[in-house]
């Protein structure tokens, strides 16, 4: 009866309060909601009242191009990550701890190194006369350089290196958590590799890769300084043009606007991604 | 026998040659840069076509580097302090509060983390025009504390859901006040969560790029908007230099957390 001492006094078991979260909750209505909230009616209160900024984000081919571009490149980033992910995510589920922890230190720090540090490597690399075209000429594998950087390729290869680990270390725990056993059963019953990879390996994966993508297309939607940095001004993403509204053109408008609508895909996105795996399985991924 | 390590076959062999390509390719820019930074080539020719410590020299002459560097860890441990502590009330609210719209709390508290961080960063900026508080240090601290919080959050929560309360309760039991219970007996326990939080809050901080620009005055920089300032004049070895000891930061950051949490988890 070792429980007894505390079910007979419920004073104990009184839960702590809402008091806590005050001080969070004042920190982020104040200075999150609040001045999110006033740039999202800047929207519709500039210049004049009304919807005119989204008539004309929505009526120009500029933004057109900006939003297909940005589209574009977040969904063969999430592709890309995925596909070269899931291989390593397998290996290192399985992997002696010994040979796995090196390629872990490795995962964490590329992703822990400053994120511009990492992009101005890439921004090196992949110039005209980088190392990287130097090498497939010199191998006889190019005549001259590749447009490596300044276009939306440049953009790609970054930003799968700045994903890949977002997608790997999730899809580990996912990996991990499949029973070896229903594996062994299929090739018992005489599945080949590749049956039980199709028909069992893979599906049982499918929740980890449909979060872990959902993240990385989410992420690549708004992100900011890698696409600046290696996409050159003729390709801007979303993140960028909002960000050249406000600070060069001072348009708060269509800027807000703008701003407005990569909130609202990136929230509906977040909510599909809760739905598919609950906010505590996602969260507690850190 | 997929998930067989030993029982893999040819296919072991693919895959780890594959795992080996990837993780060449997640450490060739780390340490291309550290390389690139002893090169003497001005146009970043490579390899070098000798080696020289002069872009140290370089970075070390100017005042602004150093600067930066001091105004980034100054902003960053204040974000670190105020994080935690305001992430871990919340926290016990969040684990062991019983009130209506909990969960809603939760999902409002780790919103920073999933916005663009260019809605917020235009967001604050035109705030703190408003209030005064553009370019100020209070103004990074207070943007950055937000953004840092659900970094904070996460892994105590995590911790504190971990903990048996029954062990603090035997401790009111024994005597002690509520509040020395949770001082003494609590905190211990959930301290690798404690100092996880901080060092993710931390870096949070310290890595922040975009609110960090807006907010940026000539007098107050920190590194990061230093770093991006010099990048988009031209790609001089000098942030190669830069680059490397950040590089190193890491590496030794790396290495202190896997020593502390060892040592905590005794």
């Amino acid at each position: 009866m070792s429980g007894n001492l505390l079910h007979r006094q419920p004073i104990l078991r009184r839960p702590d309060g809402v008091g806590g979260a005050l001080p969070a909750l004042t920190l982020i209505t104040l200075f999150f909601v609040v001045p999110v909230v006033a740039l999202l009616l800047r929207s519709v209160t500039e210049p004049v009242p009304g919807l005119q900024n989204y008539a004309i984000l929505f009526g120009d081919g500029t933004y057109a191009r900006v939003f297909f571009n940005t589209f574009l490149v977040a969904t063969v980033v999430t592709a890309v990550t995925v596909i070269v992910a899931f291989p390593v995510a397998w290996m290192l589920a399985i992997m002696p701890p010994a040979l796995g922890s090196i390629v872990f230190g490795i995962i964490i720090l590329s992703m822990w190194t400053n994120l511009l540090t990492r992009t101005y490597a890439w921004m090196v690399l992949l110039q005209r006369t980088g190392v990287i075209n130097r090498t497939l000429m010199d191998i006889g594998l190019i005549s001259e350089p590749l447009p490596l950087i300044n276009n939306l390729t440049g953009v790609t290869i970054g930003m799968v290196y700045i994903m890949l680990p977002f997608m790997i270390l999730p899809l580990v725990g996912t990996l991990r958590a499949i029973d070896p056993m229903t594996l062994r059963a299929a090739a018992l019953c005489g599945a080949s590799p590749f049956n039980a990879f199709r028909r069992i390996l893979l599906p049982l994966s499918l929740p980890g890769i449909a979060a872990g993508g959902l993240m990385v297309f989410v992420m690549s939607l708004g992100y900011f300084v890698t696409p600046t940095l290696l996409g050159g001004t003729s390709n801007m993403m979303l993140a960028a043009m909002i960000a050249q509204m406000i600070q060069s053109l001072l348009n708060w408008g269509l800027g807000s606007a703008a701003a407005f609508i990569l909130l609202l895909v990136t929230m509906a996105l977040y909510a599909l991604q809760l739905r598919l795996v609950g906010a505590k399985r996602m969260t507690g991924g850190i | 026998m997929l998930l067989d390590y030993d029982r893999l076959g040819w296919l072991r062999a693919a895959l780890l040659g594959f795992t080996g390509l990837v993780a060449a390719f997640l450490l060739l820019p780390v340490v291309f840069i550290v390389l690139l930074s002893f090169g003497s080539s001005r146009w970043l020719a490579f390899p070098p076509p000798g080696w020289t410590l002069k872009w140290y020299a370089e970075l070390f002459a100017d005042p602004a580097w150093l600067e930066a560097a001091l105004t980034s860890a100054r902003i960053a441990t204040m974000v670190a302090i105020l994080a935690v502590v305001i992430g871990l009330l919340a926290s016990f609210a969040l684990v062991r509060g019983q009130f209506r719209g909990r969960n809603t709390l939760r999902g409002l508290l780790l919103t920073p983390m999933v916005l663009p961080v260019v809605v917020f960063a235009i967001a604050i900026y035109a705030f703190f025009l408003r209030i005064g508080l553009g370019g100020t240090t209070a103004g990074f601290v207070i943007a950055h504390t937000v953004l840092a919080l659900p970094f904070a959050i996460i892994p105590i929560t995590a911790a504190l859901e971990g903990f048996d309360k029954s062990i603090e309760d035997a401790a009111i039991v024994c005597g002690a006040s509520p509040f020395e219970a949770k001082l003494r007996v609590t905190l211990p326990a959930i301290k690798i969560g404690i100092f996880s939080a901080a060092i993710f809050a931390f870096l949070a901080s310290w890595d922040e790029v975009v609110v960090a620009i807006f907010m940026a005055s000539p007098t107050l920089q920190t590194l990061p908007v230093k770093i991006w300032g010099s990048l988009r004049q031209d790609l001089s070895p000098v942030i190669a230099a830069a680059s490397s000891l950040l590089v190193l930061l890491t590496l030794s950051l790396m290495i202190v957390t896997a020593l502390i949490r060892r040592k905590l988890s005794k």
